[in-house]
């Protein structure tokens, strides 16, 4: 851990790096108060693109807009061209690993990864065994989390191979960016990330099953209006061209999947479902489940739709699994993980769960299956009755628990109430894989809005940036 | 030896529904141990049912019918050949990996009462039938009764006396206790063909994974290996993974309402 | 279109028209209590409106006194009353959200800013000047919202279910009103109205916001008979029966160009413009205005039924 995070517009001497020259020529020009300005229609300009919808979620209309920062974090080619061949290289290595656990199983047999932590991980499923899915993909949609920390130092967080959100805020803050500083946009080259919702539309007819006339049908499949994501479901389903359904407006007759239509059944081919595995089919998975389709798992085992994300990914993206990731590219592609892995600690090992115990203030803790910021520790901005409290539960359960270093996430300027202060962000680029594997250039950027933190999630005070690659 | 078996059974799914589906596995494969001659499923749906295998290797049907009656009629009706191999089924192609089997479900918990006894038993060659032989008579010891054994449910001693517990029960010790000891085993269900005044019923027993021989089937119940009196319909982790049918709605269990397994004419 | 799509269109737009019409007749209601001289006539008054809109039971099961604070609280903020202002609005919105990718984004945002404004409207801080002004405001957001529809909206299916759901709530509440106070439109040996006539007339004319046109029509006095053939039969009265049977008429027929059938939605709406086809005021009066009024409402209501039948509605 370096004293002075890595930050993205500044050498260490003060002057400006090479990709942020023009924004900072472009701040300098903007008159006292612009930048005020621009932030109150940005927040505007969100209510009326229908970010509202998503954050006045509750029928009390008492949720907030997620913060968004109008200076945008800027990418070069050359940066881009690494990371997203790291990227690819580990989405293609954890789709060849999914379709062997749920096969063969040749890297078990081989020792690379313990049988127990896959075979008896309740991320695994059984269920998907030997399920041939459409060109043999696993996992369509991704969001891989990213943080960096020096120039050429890019660490993958997470890989997020379930149902990653947030891709429709990537796609709203580059629509705010475009009406906020559309001069800025003249003098960059920013690669475009409007091409999202097409090509996940021509992912989704790529792995459509076989034997359908005419272009597939495509739904996107959500749990309804109370879910938080609900609206990016609504967006992306507009923004392709797909219908937004729910469990009850889609039904299984004689193996084949339908939606009820005003003028009847009408035959579903692929579904982006939001629903998570265990809520996708009663039949199947929890019986209990209101949200899904009876008889959903069995039509898609039957070979008649696909499913995109399968049921079953979140096995290689279980943080236990984390670790094994490097040695899974090795294994499957032959070649050296391109990004590094954050090191982590295992706490069922004695030596490595001491060491943890003993410097907890300087550790990140993770909960195996938590997500969103929640049951997680951040030694050094935790209080001593915190690292009690962690150290009572690793000490009780330690499978549950993974354990990193806190890493000095980079930083960017961002527009604060004191003017443009440096914060940390992470990142999080979206890839479609189908007939090719596509990373759209940009992604999400997720800033902690609260000097010194390092907690991004929107629930925990974070904001987002608009994210610009630019082009040679 | 040549089995006729005829089975009929009902299923309540409640007035007034507009759709229901069941997932059924009704189907003997023909294998090591058996020859299926002839097979059918008769039900509402059946003719444009999806057919298809299960992730456990079985013949698995998706069945549905739009505005069912209340209740649901199936006919299952067949002949198969079977083979006394004392129980082994060995290896099948394009089985999965016997590994997975050692995976804990919520219905297949160790008890204590059971491996604590072999926990330091040795489990490779031809020690390890001796063990699983071992487990066996331990599970029908404790599961049937003959040691005092704790009564989940908290039916009165006389009840538990009255009626052994089901096959099932016997098959989820067996299997829990030999994936605590890091063997894999398996759920089978299953038509027994009767002797004596037995009535016929489906019936479940459990396969374990021995790597010179493969699977070989042990019948706690009626403690001994399957004969050519077993006829295997299903297999997978647990009841639930191999229930004859699962349907959706439904309300209550599946009801028997004839069933003969008999030697064919 | 998904079934539930058209469903919630049609009900969406249903209750925008609900939540208007609760406050016309609440406003009704204030008003007469304002301006009766009788002592405890003010309460008459809120209670027979109440039984207009048909709320009548259900405040009673809450309230002893009908005065105004207790009957603007159960008509507008109740949200156990399934018909007050804010469960229209809240029932709308939830409608909107489901179909937001069917609506267009000034439809979407007429109901979601209505909602939000509603939602910070703190209850006791309404009364007096207030009151007028939230229910002007009210009937302001079923204005803008049928604005935003008739301007922006694709003339498709889901802008047939909404117009269908719209006029369907229109005629069910204009047969209300009229069935309410049926007996007063009876005609009588003496044709001259008296106090008592001309205060229930006034009520019904502002209950159907036809108080004003009225005079533009008929250029004449209150009348029993000319208020009843205003609101059953003159096409150019956009709250009379034959008015919104007419569009449901139309609106069928767009749905029989795109989808190429006629269904039972179809044969239930040919069932309501029956009974007012060819008519007359002194027919209708003949054969009874409480019956006529009945069946009316009675064959309206099927249309939702047939409808949800014939679409797939769920």
């Amino acid at each position: 851990m370096s004293a002075t995070p890595f930050d993205e517009m500044h050498n260490a001497d003060g002057s400006i790096r090479e990709p942020y020259l023009i924004l900072e020529d472009w701040l300098k020009g903007q008159p006292p108060q612009a930048l005020s300005y621009m932030s109150a229609d940005a927040e505007s300009l969100f209510r009326r693109l229908g970010i509202t919808f998503a954050v006045y979620g509750s029928n009390e209309g008492t949720e907030k807009l997620i913060p968004f920062d109008i200076i945008p974090r800027i990418i070069s080619a050359l940066e881009w061209r690494k990371l997203s061949r790291g990227i690819e290289q580990r989405v293609r290595a954890l789709n060849a690993f999914l379709y062997d656990i749920y096969h063969r199983q040749e890297i078990l047999k081989a020792g690379r990864v313990p049988e127990k932590l896959i075979l008896n991980n309740s991320a695994f499923c059984p269920q998907m065994m030997g399920l041939d899915p459409a060109r043999g993909i696993y996992s369509h949609i991704i969001g891989t989390d990213i943080v960096r920390t020096g120039p050429d130092d890019f660490y993958v967080l997470e890989d997020n191979l379930r149902t990653p959100s947030g891709v429709s805020y990537m796609l709203e803050n580059r629509e705010a960016m475009l009406q906020l500083a559309p001069e800025l946009f003249q003098r960059y080259k920013v690669a475009p990330v409007e091409t999202y919702p097409e090509t996940l539309r021509r992912t989704m007819e790529s792995v459509a099953p076989g034997g359908i006339h005419g272009s597939p049908n495509l739904v996107v499949l959500t749990p309804g209006i109370h879910n938080s994501a609900y609206f990016e479901h609504s967006f992306l389903a507009d923004q392709m061209g797909a219908m937004l359904c729910e469990g009850q407006d889609l039904f299984v007759e004689n193996g084949k999947v339908y939606m009820r239509t005003t003028t009847g059944p009408e035959r579903v081919d692929v579904i982006y479902r939001r629903i998570d595995d265990d809520f996708l089919d009663p039949l199947t998975f929890r019986p209990d489940s209101m949200l899904g389709v009876p008889g959903l798992f069995d039509a898609y085992r039957a070979g008649n739709v696909t499913l995109v994300n399968a049921p079953g990914t979140g096995i290689a993206d279980d943080k236990a699994v984390y670790v094994y990731v490097p040695e899974i590219i090795e294994f499957y592609l032959g070649e050296k993980a391109l990004l590094k892995n954050v090191p982590t600690y295992n706490c069922t090992n004695d030596d490595e769960r001491a060491y943890v115990l003993e410097h907890l203030g300087e550790l990140v803790v993770k909960e195996v299956h938590g997500s969103g910021g929640y049951g997680m520790l951040v030694g050094p901005a935790s209080t001593k009755a915190q690292r009690e409290e962690f150290k009572r539960r690793i000490l009780a359960r330690p499978d549950n628990y993974i354990v990193q270093p806190t890493l000095a996430l980079s930083t960017c300027p961002t527009f604060v109430e004191k003017g443009i202060a440096p914060r940390h962000v992470d990142l999080r680029p979206y890839v479609l894989v189908g007939d090719d594997v596509r990373i759209t250039p940009g992604g999400l950027t997720r800033v902690a809005l609260k000097r010194g933190s390092l907690v991004v999630n929107s629930s925990q005070g974070g904001g987002t940036k608009d994210t610009w690659v630019l082009e040679d | 030896m040549q089995i006729a078996i005829r089975h009929k059974l009902s299923l309540a799914l409640g007035q007034g529904i507009a759709r229901s589906v069941q997932h059924v596995l009704l189907t003997p494969l023909t294998g090591p141990t058996q020859t299926v001659r002839e097979w059918s499923i008769d039900m509402p749906g059946i003719g444009k049912a999806a057919s298809f295998i299960d992730a456990f290797g079985n013949r698995a049907h998706l069945v549905s019918q739009t505005r069912p009656e209340g209740e649901l009629t199936i006919s299952v009706a067949g002949i198969v050949d079977t083979i006394d191999r004392n129980g082994v089924v060995g290896r099948v192609p394009g089985d999965i990996p016997p590994a997975l089997y050692r995976r804990p479900t919520a219905l297949t918990k160790a008890a204590g009462s059971i491996t604590s006894k072999f926990r330091s038993t040795p489990k490779t060659g031809q020690d390890r039938i001796a063990l699983l032989h071992g487990l066996m008579a331990r599970v029908a010891e404790v599961v049937g009764g003959g040691e005092q054994s704790q009564s989940q449910d908290g039916q009165s001693q006389s009840q538990a006396q009255a009626a052994k517990p089901p096959a099932a029960d016997y098959a989820h010790a067996f299997i829990g206790a030999a994936r605590a000891l890091d063997i894999p085993a398996r759920y089978v269900t299953g038509y027994l063909y009767a002797e004596g005044d037995e009535p016929a019923a489906l019936h479940a027993w459990a396969e374990a994974w021995d790597g010179g021989l493969g699977w070989i089937g042990f019948d706690p119940l009626l403690l001994l290996c399957p004969t050519d009196r077993h006829v295997r319909v299903a297999v997978g982790l647990d009841a639930v993974t191999t229930m004859p049918v699962r349907s959706i709605p439904v309300v209550g269990e599946p009801q028997v309402l004839s069933m003969s397994v008999e030697a064919a004419q | 279109m998904l079934g539930r799509t058209a469903q919630n269109l049609f009900w969406l737009s249903r209750y925008i028209e609900r939540a208007e019409n609760m406050a016309r007749m609440f406003e009704v209601g204030y008003r007469m209590s304002l301006t009766s001289r009788r002592e405890g006539s003010a309460s008459e008054h809120l209670h027979s409106m109440m039984q207009a809109a048909e709320v009548d039971e259900g405040f009673h099961l809450k309230h002893k006194q009908a005065d105004v604070g207790s009957v603007a609280d159960y008509m507008i903020f109740d949200e156990e009353n399934p018909s007050s202002v804010k469960s229209c609005l809240l029932a709308a919105r939830t409608n909107a959200r489901s179909v937001r990718t069917a609506l267009t984004t000034e439809m979407w945002e007429s109901i979601n800013a209505a909602w939000l404004e509603f939602a910070a409207i703190r209850p006791r801080d309404v009364n007096g000047a207030r009151l007028q002004e939230l229910l002007f405001w009210i009937k302001q957001v079923s204005h803008r919202y049928r604005g935003a529809l008739l301007s922006t909206f694709l003339r498709d299916e889901g802008y047939a279910f909404s117009q269908i759901g719209n006029f369907v709530e229109r005629a069910d509440n204009t047969a209300r009103i009229l069935d309410m106070k049926y007996y007063v439109l009876l005609p009588r040996a003496t044709m001259v109205g008296g106090d008592v006539d001309i205060a229930q007339w006034t009520m019904i004319l502002r209950a159907a916001s036809a108080h004003r046109s009225y005079r533009h029509v008929y250029h004449d006095r209150y009348k029993a008979w000319n208020i009843a053939d205003y609101l059953i039969l003159r096409p150019e009265m956009p709250r009379s029966l034959i008015f919104c049977v007419d569009w449901i008429n139309r609106t069928v027929d767009m749905l029989e160009d795109i989808y190429g059938t006629r269904t039972k939605g179809h044969d239930a709406v040919d069932a309501v413009a029956e009974l007012l086809e060819g008519t007359s005021v002194d027919r209708i009066f003949e054969s009874g205005l409480h019956d006529f009024l009945t069946e009316f409402i009675d064959r309206n209501n099927r249309i939702t039924d047939a409808l949800a039948e014939s679409y797939n509605f769920y």
